[in-house]
C-alpha cells in the first residue's frame, strides 16, 4: 500500500483511526447545528423588537437552506461502494451510473443552494441598501449553507476513511 | 467503594447543574432556558438507540454501520443545539445575557453527568 501512493506526503496515521472517524461524524452533526442555529437566530432577530428596520426574513429566505439540507441528505444517504460498482464483475448494471446521477443531483441541490443564499442576500439586502442588522438575515443565510456544506464534507471524508479503516483489518 | 464515590459526586454535580438552569429561569421569571433541560436529556437518546439497532458484525456488513453514524450525527447536533439555543435567544432579546451563560454551563454539567454515567456503567459490565 506504501508503494502506490501518489503524493510525496503519506497520509497522517490518525486519519485512519476509527476514534478520528467517529469524531467526524460528530463534527459534521455539530457544524449542521450551527448551520440550523444561524438561520433560526436570523428569523428571530427578524421577528424580535431589535429589529427596527423595514426587513424581515420570510418564507424566500429559508428556500436556499432547505435545498442544502436536501442535497446534503441525497449525498451522504448513497453507499459509497456503489460508486465504483462497474469495476467489479458481480454487480449488475449500471448501478454506479444511477448512482453518479443521484449524486450529481444531490450536488447540484447543495451548490444551488449555496448559490440562492447568496442572491438571496444580494437581491434582498444588499441591493436595497440594507444597514448591520438587517444585513446579518442575508450574511446568516450565506454562512448557513457554507456550513451545511462544509458539514456534507466533514461526513463525506469520515464515511471514506472507514473504508480504508475496514481494508486495513481485513489485511 | 470507588463506584460508590463516583456516584455521590456525579449525582452532586447534576444537581448542581440543575441548580443553575433552574436559577437561571426562575431568576428572570422567564423559563425559555428550561429547554437546554430537554435538549440535554434526549441528547444520548439516538446515539443510544441506534447503538442498539447496529449489527454485531460491523466489518463484514457497511450499510449497518450507517444507522450508527446517523445516531453520532444527531448527537453531536444535540449537544450543540444546547448551546446555540440559550444563545439565539439572548442574542434576540429573549433572555439576559446571565442567564445564557448559567443555563449553558448548567445544561453542560448535566450533559457531562449523563455522559459519565453512561461511561461507568459500561465499564461495570465488563467485569
Amino acid at each position: 500500500m506504501e508503494d502506490h501512493r501518489l503524493f510525496r506526503f503519506p497520509k497522517p496515521q490518525w486519519m485512519n483511526s476509527a476514534n478520528t472517524r467517529t469524531g467526524g461524524v460528530y463534527a459534521a452533526g455539530a457544524l449542521f447545528s450551527i448551520a440550523l442555529f444561524t438561520l433560526v437566530d436570523a428569523a428571530t432577530y427578524s421577528k424580535s423588537h431589535k429589529n427596527g428596520s423595514d426587513f424581515h426574513m420570510n418564507f424566500v429566505d429559508w428556500i436556499p437552506g432547505i435545498f442544502s439540507a436536501l442535497g446534503m441528505i441525497i449525498i451522504n444517504s448513497i453507499d459509497k461502494s456503489r460508486l465504483s460498482a462497474d469495476n467489479f464483475s458481480y454487480s449488475g448494471d449500471g448501478v454506479a451510473w444511477k448512482a453518479r446521477v443521484i449524486l450529481f443531483m444531490g450536488f447540484a441541490a447543495m451548490a444551488g443552494g449555496l448559490a440562492g443564499g447568496v442572491t438571496v442576500m444580494v437581491l434582498k439586502y444588499v441591493v436595497q441598501d440594507a444597514s448591520w442588522p438587517a444585513l446579518w438575515f442575508g450574511v446568516g443565510n450565506v454562512v448557513a449553507n457554507g456550513l451545511v456544506m462544509l458539514s456534507s464534507v466533514v461526513l463525506w471524508v469520515s464515511q471514506n476513511m472507514e473504508d480504508d479503516y475496514t481494508y486495513n483489518l481485513a489485511l | 467503594m470507588a463506584g460508590l464515590k463516583t456516584i455521590i459526586v456525579l449525582s452532586f454535580i447534576l444537581a448542581i447543574g440543575f441548580l443553575l438552569v433552574i436559577l437561571s429561569s426562575a431568576l428572570f421569571k422567564n423559563y425559555l432556558t428550561l429547554l437546554v433541560v430537554g435538549t440535554y436529556v434526549i441528547a444520548p437518546l439516538p446515539n443510544w438507540l441506534c447503538g442498539k439497532a447496529q449489527s454485531n458484525d460491523d466489518f463484514m456488513d457497511s450499510g449497518a454501520n450507517g444507522i450508527a453514524e446517523l445516531g453520532r450525527f444527531m448527537t453531536g447536533f444535540l449537544v450543540v443545539m444546547g448551546i446555540a439555543l440559550p444563545v439565539v435567544l439572548a442574542h434576540c432579546d429573549q433572555i439576559r445575557v446571565e442567564a445564557m451563560v448559567m443555563s449553558i454551563v448548567g445544561g453542560l454539567l448535566i450533559y457531562g453527568t449523563i455522559i459519565s454515567f453512561g461511561m461507568f456503567f459500561t465499564e461495570q459490565e465488563e467485569f
